[in-house]
């Protein structure tokens, strides 16, 4: 795979022609190699979670090309080459959490021993091995997204997309569950593109950062995070990191205030 | 430190705990029935007195237990043809948009009508001693309440899950089995509850129309036109008694079918 994901010239117009028409992105242009850990962070309605369906191939393009483990993004979606996280857990309420993780190699025809092996692994990955055959109500909102998490690993997808996954968890639990995913991605080498609205989140967990702005969504500026690896408490209190969360500040001021 | 405070209680005083407010409620409110007809001396045609009624169900007991079992047959036959019919119009219509968006607006302009009124038709249609009658009337009022409530369960779904299940490349009758279906469960077990006491309200009332003599309704009816108040009330206590039981089947059916769901969970948590 020479690029994960490489979107040229892309727009999405909703509604096109009615009243109620949406430019919701514009002319954009992203290449993400394989590997990448990307946040898109941009104020609200600037089209973060309409891009990551985009390469999702959840909506179509209005124009432009989006590509896909050097696929088309439709074809990359019918080889699972993707899995996805939402900002809700949404998990299947009446799937046990193992039950949950085997959904998609269920859809996929993998056997059953296959199924449970993987689960098992996925489920000891995000910790929650002895949680196995509890149902998703019995879980506290943490414990959930980790769920959704070990599920949209479990087929080994080349490319992890997340929709603020971490937006509905406080402050204690969303550093441990970001300290997680970088495990993950680092014992994996999964792809991701992450989208978030904490600039420290964004500078913490990437490796390069786009911020986005609005009417119609538009890639504002792309910054390199090259802080050093691995990633810890002590990277959160580096010189380093403070002058990346300036950064990365003052570009989202820039297109704020437009 | 174990104390006597700290040991869970037994299962029978959580049961004491849960059912003593709606016996003490229920033996209340029998006595003080009794107590009224004694003390504002009711005529026993108007209402005749709890403890009369016991007696009289006693003696009448080879008479109204067999018309209530004949009317619960037909009240259950037709519960299942309507429950069955609703559940499989349901499901063509999710495979079949077309058919979801023509059938639904007629299906709810009918749900709204008394189909009762059917009935002295459905006698002439299937000859009025044929149980045939009261089940086409109780199979036509369970289906429309179930059909459209497993159309709204089949189809209103977070758009996420649909969205994950399309990022698996999933086919659509995967979707059916493992999303759309489980999802209209705690829907169409709500329609078939309400559906039991429909079932048994449609099935006696029809039989006011006329039809067997072993039935209940035909029972009450006649009992009450010979002033037999005590005989009419023991019959319709057959009925809410099996109307009771019909219910209780169906829960632990959608129990048993659904553990997971909001409804149940609540009550195993106590
Ligand atoms: N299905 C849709 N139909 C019509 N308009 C839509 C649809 N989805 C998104 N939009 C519009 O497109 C724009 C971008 O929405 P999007 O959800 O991608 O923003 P976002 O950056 O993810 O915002 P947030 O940070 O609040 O999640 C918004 O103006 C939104 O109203
Ligand atoms: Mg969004």
């Amino acid at each position: 795979m020479s690029t994960a994901v490489a979107i040229e010239g892309v727009a999405k117009i909703f509604n096109e022609g009615s009243s109620d028409q949406v430019d919701a992105l514009q002319g954009i242009d992203l290449h993400i190699e394989p590997g990448e850990f990307l946040s898109l962070i941009g104020p609200s309605g600037c089209g973060k979670s309409t891009l990551l369906r985009l390469i999702g191939d959840l909506l179509e393009p209005s124009g432009g090309k989006v590509t896909v483990a050097d696929k088309p993004a439709h074809q990359a979606r019918l080889d699972r080459e993707y899995g996805m996280v939402f900002q809700q857990a949404t998990l299947y309420e009446w799937r046990s959490v193992a039950k949950n993780v085997q959904l998609p190699l269920e859809v996929m025809g993998r056997s059953k021993t296959e199924r449970e092996d993987r689960a098992d692994a996925m489920l000891d990955l995000v910790g929650l091995s002895e949680f196995k055959s509890h149902y998703p109500w019995q879980l506290s909102g943490g414990m959930q997204q980790r769920v959704a998490i070990a599920r949209a690993l479990s087929f080994e997808p080349s490319i992890l997309l997340m929709d603020e996954p971490f937006g509905a968890l406080d402050e204690m639990t969303r550093e441990r569950m970001q300290a997680e995913v970088l495990d993950i991605w680092s014992q994996t080498g999964t792809t991701i593109v992450f989208v978030t609205h904490s600039i420290p989140e964004a500078v913490f967990i990437s490796t390069r950062v786009v911020v986005m702005s609005p009417r119609p969504g538009r890639i504002a500026d792309v910054i390199d995070i090259d802080l050093p690896q691995p990633r810890d408490e002590d990277t959160r209190e580096s010189d380093r990191f403070y002058e990346k969360l300036t950064e990365v500040r003052e570009a989202l001021r820039g297109v704020e205030g437009q | 430190m174990t104390t006597a405070a700290a040991r869970p209680p037994s299962a029978l005083r959580i049961a004491a705990r849960r059912y003593l407010p709606a016996t003490l409620i229920f033996l209340g409110g029998i006595a003080l029935w009794e107590l009224i007809v004694i003390v504002f001396d009711i005529q026993g045609f108007l209402l005749p007195k709890p403890s009369r009624i016991a007696s009289t169900f006693v003696e009448e007991f080879s008479v109204v237990v067999p018309a209530g079992w004949f009317t619960m047959k037909e009240a259950v036959g037709g519960f299942v043809i309507g429950a069955v019919a609703g559940v499989l119009i349901a499901l063509t219509t999710a495979r079949w948009t077309v058919v979801k968006d023509g059938l639904m607006p007629f299906a709810i302009a009918v749900n709204a009508t008394p189909i009762i009124a059917l009935a002295p038709i459905m006698n002439n249609w299937f000859g009025i001693t044929n149980p045939m009658a009261k089940m086409a009337i109780v199979a036509v009022i369970v289906f429309f309440p179930v059909m459209i409530n497993m159309v709204r369960g089949l189809t209103e779904i977070d758009t996420r899950q649909l969205e994950l299940m399309r990022s698996y490349a999933s086919t659509p009758r995967e979707l059916l089995l493992k999303v759309r279906v489980p999802n209209a469960l705690p829907y169409l077990f709500s329609a078939l509850k309400v559906g039991t006491s429909l079932s048994v309200i449609a099935a006696i009332v029809s039989e006011y129309f006329g039809g067997s003599r072993d039935a209940l309704g035909i029972y009450i009816s006649q009992q009450a036109a010979l002033f037999h108040f005590a005989e009419a009330w023991a019959a319709i206590l057959v009925a809410s008694f099996s109307g009771i039981i019909f219910y209780l089947i169906v829960t632990l059916i959608e129990r048993a079918v659904m553990p997971w769901h909001s409804s149940i969970r609540n009550v195993a948590g106590t």
